[in-house]
């Protein structure tokens, strides 16, 4: 060691990293590998960070503190003088906010927000510190006719807005032209001036006022100066959004991870084929003198310049990757939750941290310890094939006690789970358990194939054999297949289950032809006519329970959708009595969420924030509700309207007779509705399953991507092979082996594998999304579905798997017909 | 009428940080100067074009009470406020208070929600334990803000809960509360002598290539009032100056800002000075003498010196430290009268959204006093 320089470091490392001049190819796979699975992982992260960011900021609202709404008991708004009164009382952190829903003509729901900018409260003495909200002119042209609508960018692609053009609305007004701009905390909304908004959507009123920060005695001060119809409601939204969406962040990070797992594989993978390139050099090394100190140190710098390599490029295009990404969540995020996410993605140092160290200890544990082992062990075992047969068989054996041992462990987390993570971790175990044993049931699989073949197919019988020489090299390849393809298959399941359940929830649920929302509309006018089956109001009032946003509705018992009620848990005799109103306690329904995430059960006394204080309910049965992240309790209305006589409506159901649409319509805009606001069933369930789809968009999108990541690790692996065998595949091809045979020998044990892989994906995905269907969607969200079973993901897979395998065979064929000369000299090379 | 008459006759009113508010022919609003004062120099916004506003042209006669109220057809106006005020210990008390009105455009307001006006409010408070502020932004219209005759034909200038009131159609005698910083200031304001029209019969110019303004001012204001914090009222008289001033240009391209200085003198008389500094150094000065009646005299350059004695370095509450100067020496050479005016504390820089030092300073040599400074267009 003594005589070591740190010449001779930088000499030994140059000749451990001379292995990539001369296998770019190798060199190209570890990138691969560490770029995909840091980039994959960080965006994730970067999306995650990003969202939960932006919750902290519910507290603010376009730059300015929002500690608290007023709001009106019934939510019909807050007129302008009751505004300017609160400001001529010196509240003068006070400021009005118009936060409406629309919908375009072209049937998509797009959430605006207003306010007057030129009101916003500024800190004390605080210019400078005040979000410049405009950039130079822009105030007149925003408050006066024609006006200004400010769309994100991400908005206005998605709605098909250019700068200059307006939106049109399904009511027959027209937004302002657009301008592709942004104020703090807009999120996915569209932002224009209140009075402006006002004039266009021709409200009189604003939806509600924001409060910024006030010391307790003013707030005190401003409760009591509040007319008796306004409220003031402190803003819980930072803290409601952190908890409502933890679980979804939890399922992208297990996403994000399994990403860095599959993109690790294929380090795992270049590093066999450096390793066997690399054998002679280690061993060359030792045996002139190199220490093992020395060599480990090289190993370690080497592991070093890969992880800055892999965190670097992996970093720069998970960024990338997050921009790409981040519209699909952040418009999730506003339908789901309402929580508004910021267009842009910053990179932290802490993220920087995170990805390095993470991927430092993939490297160290894909590359570093197996060179460290083959370096040390080189000398006595190195030239020895044997030897190497030998630890391949023992490592398949150690693989399958492994993951014998992960399944064992899973079986006995699984009773336990309780969190989401819980849940993840058993499913970590039961999919790399499986990984792990894959190698052994191909192995098997392979002799149980030999053995069945009869003796006069010979080389059908030489070719399965040589299945179990490439079984080696392929193994890590198939078993980062078999993990994406089973998560593929899970996350499919889950996503089509989900989808159906929601199908069948909304046929039942959404029973009326037609929803009207309107403020103006008199329901008596409709009276008695020949087109209307049924109509039936709803009325809601919202409260905290269990520190969650809750909302109590009002149903009308005697309407058909009331009366087809379908109960997840409960029994149809408690059902009658809720409809009668009665109980002792008064009977009272629930959405599956109190159940699941409120811990309740069927038989539960609750209480509730009436108008005259607590009172207690009797849980007598849940309803599935999904895509709601808050509590949602159910009464008949006339109890309702007795504990809660301030209860806002929520609109009228409508079931018509026969295909009288067009009356109802005519009849309903003389009953006072304006146009616009009502929807047709089929409208609601076409934008429903819209938000649906948007909201798996970033789901799909991951998966896509990770079986992309996985298809460049059998593709490199295969191709790593073939290269491997090209003198063997020329040596037959000299001999006279034809395409055919040639085919036989290289492409049958390749499929045999892949069939065993894509066999075992199968129930392994089935798990999987078990798990995700029954556990972990459950503890997360609170609903429940069946789990609906479809082949198609499996018949996609697999073609898709296929089309991989036969590609590398192709690119092996055009090398052996461009190398055969080559190839040939060096065989004679090998064998003189 | 002096050699430097001609000169004389077309100073007078000085141009004040409020220009800079008053934005501007890039049209843009009081707050997009945030982001120029940021980016770049705020006081540009005061040297817009004034194509299609109302032009200050000499000769028109002041017209009172009408030119209390707003004059929406000029670019830029305002109601502003200095008092030095002391406590029954004789503890100083300094307050500056201003109301900033803009037209955005030179067309008609179609008021309401659309309205083209725009407001702007400065509250500053001094007291023994130091110097707050506040700024605060509302839009014209839709009543959040306004200058108007009410109801009972009183004068009321207002934004948000900051008002100043009159008991009759004029602004004098009335009373002015805001609150700063959890502060409330309630000052009755009373005067008995006439208003003091700047420059030529209210007529000011402000350069030598026309720019102007018309500009009346009220030295003499008598103020008892308190200050309310914590449940507790601290009783504060003193003297107060409120100047009125509407312009659609007021400031020349070659002239970065302006220091002034307004004087409240033991015997009874008041001063005030302004230079408007210019690129080449040549500094438009004036001012007015006004007796203890009120009958007042224009200052020129040949009678009035105003020149700083010396820089304090000045650290704003974003930390940036700018050498200013808070020491003058003010003569009138003719009456044989010479003063040293200095600031009573340093620390009055407003990070607003024009940035400007403001402050109460006290006056030592032929005569004690007090009086304001205010210092604006430091980079």
């Amino acid at each position: 060691m003594k005589a070591e320089t740190p010449r001779q470091f930088i000499w030994v490392l140059l000749t451990l990293l001379s292995h990539y001049r001369r296998h770019p190819g190798q060199a190209l796979a570890m990138i691969v590998g560490l770029v995909t699975g840091v980039a994959l992982w960080a965006a994730v992260q970067l999306i995650n960070d990003h969202a939960r960011a932006s919750y902290a900021e519910a507290d603010q609202l376009l730059g300015a503190e929002a500690s608290a709404w007023i709001r009106a008991h019934d939510d019909s708004g807050v007129a302008p003088a009751d505004y300017i009164e609160l400001r001529r009382a010196g509240f003068s952190t006070v400021y009005p906010v118009i936060d409406v829903r629309l919908r375009s003509s072209s049937g998509s729901f797009i959430t605006l927000v207003a306010t007057d900018l030129l009101a916003l409260p500024l800190l004390a003495g605080g210019g400078s510190t005040m979000a410049n909200p405009f950039a130079a002119a822009s105030w007149l042209p925003m408050i006066q006719p024609p006006y200004q609508a400010w769309y994100p960018s991400a908005l206005a692609r998605q709605l098909d807005i250019a700068p200059g053009q307006q939106l049109q609305l399904a009511n027959g007004q027209a937004l302002p032209p657009a301008l592709i701009q942004t104020q703090a905390q807009q999120g996915q909304r569209i932002f224009m001036d209140v009075g402006a908004a006002m004039a266009v959507l021709q409200r009189r009123q604003f939806s509600y006022l924001a409060v910024g920060h006030l010391p307790p005695a003013e707030q005190q001060r401003l409760a009591a100066s509040l007319p008796p119809h306004l409220q003031l409601v402190p803003n819980h939204q930072a803290i409601d959004l952190a908890q409502l969406t933890a679980s979804l962040h939890t399922n992208l990070t297990a996403m994000g991870l399994l990403s860095f797992a599959v993109g690790l594989f294929i380090v795992f993978n270049a590093v066999r084929f450096s390793l066997l390139a690399r054998q002679g050099s280690l061993t060359t090394l030792r045996e002139m003198g190199v220490s093992t100190g020395l060599l480990g140190l090289a190993i370690v710098a080497e592991s070093l310049l890969w992880a800055l390599l892999g965190t670097g490029l992996g970093l720069l295009s998970g960024f990338l990757l997050s921009q790409q990404l981040l519209p699909a969540v952040a418009t999730s995020m506003q339908s789901l939750f309402g929580a508004s996410l910021g267009a842009t993605v910053s990179l932290q140092p802490v993220q920087v941290l995170v990805a390095f160290s993470l991927t430092l200890a993939g490297v160290g544990l894909a590359l570093a310890m197996p060179l460290w082992q083959r370096a040390r062990t080189s000398i006595r075992h190195s030239r020895s094939a044997p030897a190497q047969w030998q630890q391949e068989h023992a490592g398949v054996k150690r693989m399958a006690a492994v993951a014998l041992v992960l399944l064992l462990v899973a079986g006995l987390i699984y009773p336990q789970i309780d969190s989401v993570v819980a849940g993840f971790v058993v499913l970590g175990l039961v999919m790399f358990g499986g990984a792990l044993l894959l190698p052994l049931l191909v192995q098997l699989s392979i002799a149980a194939v030999a053995t069945l073949l009869p003796q006069r197919h010979w080389l059908l019988r030489w070719s399965v054999s040589d299945a179990v020489a490439q079984l080696p090299h392929l193994r890590i390849a198939l078993m980062a297949l078999l993990l994406t393809l089973t998560a593929n298959i899970g996350v499919t399941t889950l996503v089509g289950s989900f989808r159906a359940a929601l199908g069948d929830w909304l046929q039942t649920r959404l029973s009326a032809n037609v929803y009207v929302q309107s403020n103006t509309l008199d329901l008596a006018a409709l009276g008695q006519a020949q087109w209307l089956a049924y109509a039936a109001e709803r009325f809601g009032s919202s409260q905290r329970w269990q520190d969650r946003p809750t909302t109590v509705r009002g149903l009308d018992v005697a309407a058909p959708d009331a009366q087809a009620l379908l109960l997840a848990q409960g029994n149809p005799a408690d059902l009658a009595l809720w409809r009668q109103g009665d109980g002792e306690p008064q009977a009272i329904l629930a959405n599956e969420q109190v159940h699941f995430l409120g811990n309740q059960l069927l038989g539960s006394l609750v209480e509730l924030q009436t108008a005259t204080g607590l009172q207690t309910f009797k849980l007598v049965g849940f309803v599935h509700d999904y895509g709601n992240a808050n509590f949602q309790f159910y009464l008949p209305n006339e109890t309702l309207l007795k504990l809660w006589p301030q209860a806002r409506r929520e609109g009228v159901a409508l079931w018509l007779q026969g295909d009288t649409q067009e009356q109802a319509t005519a009849a309903l805009l003389q009953a006072g509705a304006k146009p616009g606001e009502w929807l047709l069933q089929d409208e609601i369930k076409r934008v429903s399953f819209a938000i649906f789809d948007r909201t798996f968009a970033i789901t799909a999108a991951l998966n896509t991507l990770t079986l992309l990541v996985a298809g460049l690790a059998l593709l490199a692996a295969l191709l790593a092979v073939h290269q491997q065998r090209l003198p063997e595949y020329s040596h037959w091809r000299a001999m006279g082996v034809g395409f055919r045979q040639w085919f036989l020998i290289v492409a049958l044990p390749l499929l045999l594998m892949i069939v065993v892989t894509l066999v075992l994906a199968v129930p392994l995905g089935l798990i999987l999304s078990w798990l995700l269907i029954h556990d972990l969607n459950v503890i997360a969200f609170g609903w429940t579905m069946p789990l609906r079973w479809t082949w198609v993901p499996v018949w996609q897979l697999s073609g898709l798997t296929l089309v991989i395998v036969f590609a590398t065979l192709a690119v092996a064929v055009l090398r052996v017909r461009q190398t055969l000369p080559d190839a040939l000299k060096q065989l004679a090379g090998n064998e003189g | 009428m002096s050699s430097a008459g001609s000169r004389l006759l077309v100073t007078k009113g000085w141009l004040r940080q409020k220009l800079l508010m008053l934005s501007c022919a890039c049209g843009g609003l009081l707050v997009s100067a945030v982001a120029l004062a940021e980016s770049q120099q705020p006081y540009q916004l005061l040297r817009g074009n004034p194509a299609g506003y109302g032009a200050v042209v000499p000769g028109k006669p002041i017209e009172l009470p009408a030119d209390h109220l707003p004059h929406k057809d000029y670019r830029i106006e305002w109601w502003y406020l200095t008092a030095n005020l002391q406590d029954a210990q004789g503890n100083d008390y300094g307050v500056h208070w201003t109301l900033f009105r803009q037209s955005l455009s030179a067309a008609a307001d179609p008021g309401g929600w659309a309205s083209n006006q725009v407001y702007m409010a400065h509250g500053a408070l001094t007291t023994p334990a130091g110097h707050v502020y506040e700024q605060r932004f509302a839009r014209g219209g839709i009543g959040q803000a306004g200058v108007v005759l009410d109801e009972q034909g009183h004068f009321a200038a207002w934004l948000d809960d900051w008002q100043l009131r009159g008991e009759a159609d004029g602004p004098l005698p009335g009373q002015l509360v805001f609150t700063v910083a959890g502060a409330k200031v309630v000052l009755d304001l009373q005067a008995n002598t006439p208003w003091v029209l700047q420059g030529q019969n209210g007529y000011s110019q402000k350069s030598a290539q026309g720019q102007a303004s018309y500009y009346y001012s009220q030295p003499h204001i008598r103020i008892s009032g308190s200050l309310q914090q914590h449940d507790e009222s601290l009783a504060l008289d003193g003297v107060g100056w409120l100047d009125r001033e509407w312009s659609s240009q007021p400031l020349a391209p070659d002239q970065p800002g302006w220091d002034w200085l307004a004087l409240h003198l033991d015997d009874g008389n008041a001063l005030m000075v302004y230079r408007l500094r210019q690129a080449n150094g040549e500094h438009w000065i004036s001012g007015s003498w006004v007796d203890p009646q009120g009958q007042a005299i224009t200052l020129g350059p040949a009678e009035v010196v105003f020149e700083p004695l010396a820089t304090n370095p000045v650290t704003s509450a974003a930390g940036r430290v700018r050498d200013l100067p808070l020491s003058w020496r003010v003569a009138l050479p003719a009456k044989g009268l010479s003063w040293t005016v200095s600031s009573v504390a340093a620390d009055h820089w407003l990070d607003t959204a024009f940035p400007y030092w403001e402050g109460p300073v006290r006056v030592q040599g032929s005569t004690t006093g007090r009086g304001y400074l205010e210092l604006t267009g430091y980079e």
